[in-house]
């Protein structure tokens, strides 16, 4: 079996290990659903403020590049969450014991979640749409948001899967869950920076999720454009060989201590 | 049988001492109560600072509209957390004990209230020392903060004896999940982030208007937005009456099919 194959199989297994738990995954769609439902309807006024971006006339439409990372970042928790699972339940000793080539363990896990987010943007925009949500970068911006989902999947999926690696505990990967709302909360993803004040207005503009959500923004309520693309894909993807990098790293030092 | 009624106090304190011991021994427990509640505060007010200027919305001082749902959450998941310590007692076994245990079964119940009723001094204290120094003001003055103190009271025990109905019925640890998304989206779709007249007319509008979570909120922020007034106490305190009446009345009946 070439490593290529060996990581197809594993992310198939991480696809399909999700799929048959719905307590998994229908978290990570309806509570964003919901947030953006709740803030649409209670936060939607906003956009009269004289501040408020101009070109924004849907509060929908703004939210929907924030409802998208956070329901991948919200099911990617889950791709850490199940290497430590593995580890818990023997399966990670069992692989090691076959000859298996051993950054498959991380390509396939981390290629099932950037599988998964990809598919969760879809059911997002299908969702969203109907109600209201205008992507007016077409096609082109529908797949670029999709692959910068992604992208994100393999990101936070790589934080994770560093934690659960080195943890080995499911239940340590979880409580990085109010970490990712944290982190995203302190962005431009529910509102914009501009309406933003103080010491949270200068966090929120130097966040990296601000830098990756503003260009994705943009596609959505503006158009396509080149510079947008590649910003978002240019920043998602550091933020990706950042993660997967150290996921890397401390497999190899799990490896190195069961060798 | 006279003996053992006069030991419900005994047996419901060091119930609550028990639960409460939960958390030293599990400092994640925290989170939901401390942590969370600060960073509601926090986030919330920090990204939603301008909506402030909307017409029509009662206060300049974000902090002010948001230090007394951050305390209301943190105390409805006091209450939840004093649940779930039951939760666990039940899956491993010792709540059998204490079921087995020559005891009035009134005090299985009020061990955890009052243990919830302790714990709503953590979100309390630390989301109002916050928000004070922060800059969050109370035009009341002490009344605002006594009808803070009583609606966080409130919430712990309803909070309580809603995650009791859930266990005793489901007996599992995972049932608190069950639980807290039952408090999370009663909270969301409230007046907890703008009040009535700032949100649109449309669908949360209308189920803000007859969610039970907006009157105990408006009671609880009243203070700190302007004077206390018995229009917009009342309310509050029936929605206590009657949700820990109910609550209550699942959660003994839940207790009762357990021991049969």
């Amino acid at each position: 079996m070439t490593p290529l194959l060996q990581a197809y199989v594993l992310a198939r297994r991480a696809v399909l290990s999700t799929l048959r738990q719905p307590s998994v995954y229908l978290p990570a769609l309806f509570f964003p659903l919901l947030i953006a439902a709740v803030n649409t309807a209670a936060v939607g006024r906003a956009v009269d403020l004289p501040e408020f971006p101009h070109e924004i006339d849907s509060f929908l439409s703004f939210l929907l590049p924030a409802t998208m990372v956070q329901g991948v970042m919200f099911g990617a928790v889950s791709s850490g969450s199940d290497i430590a699972l593995d580890i818990q339940d023997g399966f990670f000793e069992r692989l090691l014991a076959s000859p298996v080539w051993r950054p498959s363990i991380l390509v396939g896990r981390l290629s099932g979640g950037a599988a998964l987010g990809g598919l969760q943007a879809l059911v997002f925009m299908a969702v969203l749409v109907p109600f209201g949500a205008e992507i007016e970068g077409g096609v082109p911006a529908v797949v670029v948001l999709v692959v910068v989902a992604m992208v994100v999947g393999i990101a936070i999926g790589g934080f994770t899967a560093a934690i659960g690696v080195r943890s080995g505990q499911q239940e340590t990967v979880q409580n990085m869950f109010p970490l990712t709302f944290i982190l995203l909360f302190l962005s431009s993803a529910f509102f914009p920076t501009q309406l933003m004040s103080g010491w949270y207005r200068e966090v929120a503009e130097r966040n990296p999720l601000t830098l990756m959500i503003d260009p994705m923004r943009r596609l959505v309520v503006e158009g396509f454009s080149v510079g947008d693309a590649a910003q978002a894909l240019f920043v998602s993807g550091g933020i990706a060989v950042f993660s997967v990098s150290l996921a890397t790293w401390q497999l190899s030092r799990r490896l190195a201590r069961l060798a | 049988m006279t003996t053992t009624t006069a030991h419900t106090p005994a047996v419901t304190l060091t119930l609550a001492g028990r639960s409460l011991t939960r958390i030293l021994r599990l400092p994640a427990a925290l989170v939901p109560t401390v942590a969370m509640p600060l960073f509601f505060l926090l986030g919330f007010s920090g990204s939603y600072s301008s909506l402030t200027e909307l017409p029509g919305f009662p206060t300049d001082n974000i902090l002010s509209w948001m230090a007394p749902w951050a305390v209301i959450q943190g105390s409805a998941f006091a209450g939840i957390g004093a649940s779930a310590g039951v939760a666990s007692d039940l899956e491993m076994g010792i709540y059998d004990r204490f079921v087995m245990a020559p005891t009035t079964r009134i005090s299985l119940l009020l061990g955890p209230i009052a243990a919830a009723m302790a714990r709503v001094c953590l979100p309390v204290t630390t989301v109002l020392t916050v928000a004070l120094l922060a800059g969050a003001e109370v035009p009341a003055g002490i009344a605002g903060i006594v009808m803070l103190l009583v609606a966080a009271e409130g919430i712990a025990v309803v909070g309580t004896l809603w995650g009791l109905s859930i266990v005793y019925k489901l007996r599992t640890q995972r049932s608190t999940s069950l639980v807290q998304v039952g408090i999370f989206v009663t909270m969301f779709l409230s007046i907890g982030q703008v009040p009535l007249n700032v949100m649109h007319e449309g669908w949360l509008h209308t189920v803000a208007r007859v969610n039970p979570m907006t009157n105990l909120l408006r009671m609880a922020r009243q203070g700190f937005i302007g004077n206390v007034t018995w229009g917009d106490t009342w309310p509050g305190l029936l929605v206590i009456a009657v949700a820990a009446t109910a609550f209550g009345w699942l959660a003994r009946r839940g207790l009762r099919n357990l021991t049969r």
